[in-house]
């Protein structure tokens, strides 16, 4: 943890880097982040909203917009931590700094991307629905357990890719049926005659409980129930452990495969 | 280890080191080779450095000559932290600063000025004290407006020219340099050697893998002689440079295999 500290600067380095390299080139800049979501919005309302009318929420761009923007960082942030040590293999062969940091500020740099689209969305959300509510007080809880789950998950997928090539594909194809079976364009409150589907939804997927979280919060106006407050902060905690666990074992020979 | 404690900033400590390398085409392996075992396939490992035993005290200058192949490199990465050792350990005491592969780990698209504050970021230093020693890097690179630029337009020679100077204003307690020097024009070579001296002056330990003969004599007091990962040779210079001559001037083992001789 010392050791963290010390080289704090160049965590901060490597974030401002890559805030710098993401937006600088493409005439959009960040506006690319706000338009994905807005895209894919359009999309789902189209299909379930409109084509398949079965939705029973109110104002349903906006409930699917809360679910799309958290399923797209933590979607973003593990594609991207994957590659970032190979990507970096020239600096960790040249001094022993901890190599926690790569990734870190990866998924730091999509935490503020993050941050900034659904603050925007919140606002929105907010401000059409009127849901705004004491509750909102819980939402940095439930994203510093978001930043933590994610971080722990970053650490395991950089490291393991660094190791063994296919890691990276197997995420890549892991995360389109799991966006399928994410709580996004439903809840998993939705679904009543299918109690197993219903539960594996709600609980099994440790995305589920975050998004309905957060979802609760924004777009709902409610507090989050006590049992998926505590399941996010606890599933945040196991992930780093196993994220950092995993990093520890793994990591000395960074320097000679990647 | 309780040894690393006790150590003084500058000394260093190897004992018993051992560290082998497997020579693979594509470096990262896939899950299968994993599920299968099969990653022994190919040529057996190398061995870099085999029981290598070293104790350089504070402030000494310490040459490390060898055929190629014979280990020199990996033994500045692991001193540098980089590689771990296999068995055995190394200890060292303060700060460790390597000038290893020329160049890399400078983002490309970033000026001379950002590489400055990645090279000190990368060995631990602080916003402030980088910033402190900012100006005196700049100055002894001699890059001029060229310090603002993107590194991807630099010659070879500038690219060192800022790695050096980098390297040589982080106050070091440990200095490790693997062969850079020689890409730099006469003149800033001496800069360096001079530069280098007043580290040394100032307690710094020094640790130099080159094949300039001449620069090793001058720089450095002690020489070690490493041949397919063992220390052959320890001790003063100018003994170490005749037995690494010596060495150089008779053939190798493998070629005298190669020759078909018993």
């Amino acid at each position: 943890m010392a050791e963290l500290k010390r080289y704090r600067y160049l965590f901060e380095q490597m974030v401002r880097r890559e805030l710098r390299q993401k937006y600088q080139g493409s005439a959009l800049g960040v506006a690319w982040y706000i338009v994905n979501p807005l895209v894919l919005t359009g999309a789902y309302y189209f299909m379930f909203g409109v084509v398949f009318t079965q939705t029973k929420h109110a104002d349903y761009p906006l409930f699917l917009m809360v679910g799309l923007v958290v399923w797209i960082f933590f979607s973003q942030a593990l594609m991207s931590a994957a590659p970032s040590l190979l990507d970096q293999g020239a600096l960790i062969r040249k001094a022993p700094f901890p190599r926690e940091t790569i990734p870190a500020a990866v998924v730091t740099v999509q935490m503020v991307t993050f941050l900034v689209v659904l603050g925007l969305v919140a606002v929105v959300t907010l401000v059409f629905r009127g849901s705004f509510s004491v509750w909102l007080v819980l939402l940095p809880v439930v994203l510093a357990a978001l930043y933590v789950f994610v971080l722990g998950l970053s650490l395991a997928v950089a490291v393991l890719h660094a190791h063994f090539r296919d890691v990276a594909p197997i995420l890549s194809a892991a995360l389109l049926p799991w966006f399928f079976v994410s709580p996004i364009f439903f809840a998993p409150g939705d679904i009543t005659d299918k109690a197993t589907a219903k539960f594996v939804m709600e609980w099994v997927n440790p995305v589920a409980p975050f998004i309905e979280a957060i979802r609760r919060v924004v777009y709902d106006g409610h507090a989050p129930s006590v049992a998926g407050l505590a399941y996010v902060v606890l599933i945040a905690a196991a992930a780093l452990a196993i994220g950092r666990t995993l990093f520890g074992r793994l990591q000395s020979e960074l320097a000679v495969i990647v | 280890m309780s040894a690393a404690k006790t150590l003084q900033p500058g000394e260093i400590v190897l004992d018993h080191a051992s560290r082998a390398f497997s020579i693979r085409a594509d470096r990262g392996g896939t899950l299968k080779e994993l599920l299968l075992r099969r990653r022994s396939d190919g040529p057996a490992p190398i061995q870099a450095l085999a029981d290598v035993t070293l104790h350089i005290p504070p402030g000494q200058t310490v040459g490390i000559v060898g055929r190629n192949g014979a280990g020199k490199s990996s033994t500045l990465k692991v001193l540098a932290g980089i590689v771990p050792l296999d068995s055995g350990s190394v200890d060292i005491g303060g700060r460790i600063v390597s000038l290893l592969e020329l160049g890399a780990g400078f983002g490309r698209d970033f000026s001379g000025r950002e590489n400055i504050l990645l090279g000190g970021a990368l060995h631990g230093l602080s916003k402030a004290q980088i910033e402190e020693k900012l100006d005196d890097i700049i100055a002894f690179s001699e890059l001029g407006d060229f310090i603002d630029v993107p590194v991807k337009t630099y010659s070879s020679g500038m690219y060192v020219r800022l790695g050096f100077a980098i390297a040589a204003h982080l106050d070091a307690d440990v200095l490790l340099i693997d062969e850079v020097l020689a890409v730099g024009d006469e003149a800033f070579q001496r800069k360096c050697e001079a530069r280098i001296a007043g580290q040394v002056e100032k307690g710094a330990t020094l640790v130099l893998v080159s094949h300039d003969a001449a620069l090793i004599e001058r720089t450095c007091e002690r020489v070690v002689v490493l041949d397919g990962g063992h220390v052959v040779f320890d001790g003063p210079s100018a003994e170490g440079m005749e037995y690494y001559h010596r060495q150089m001037n008779t053939p190798t083992p493998a070629s005298i295999a190669e020759a078909g001789g018993p």
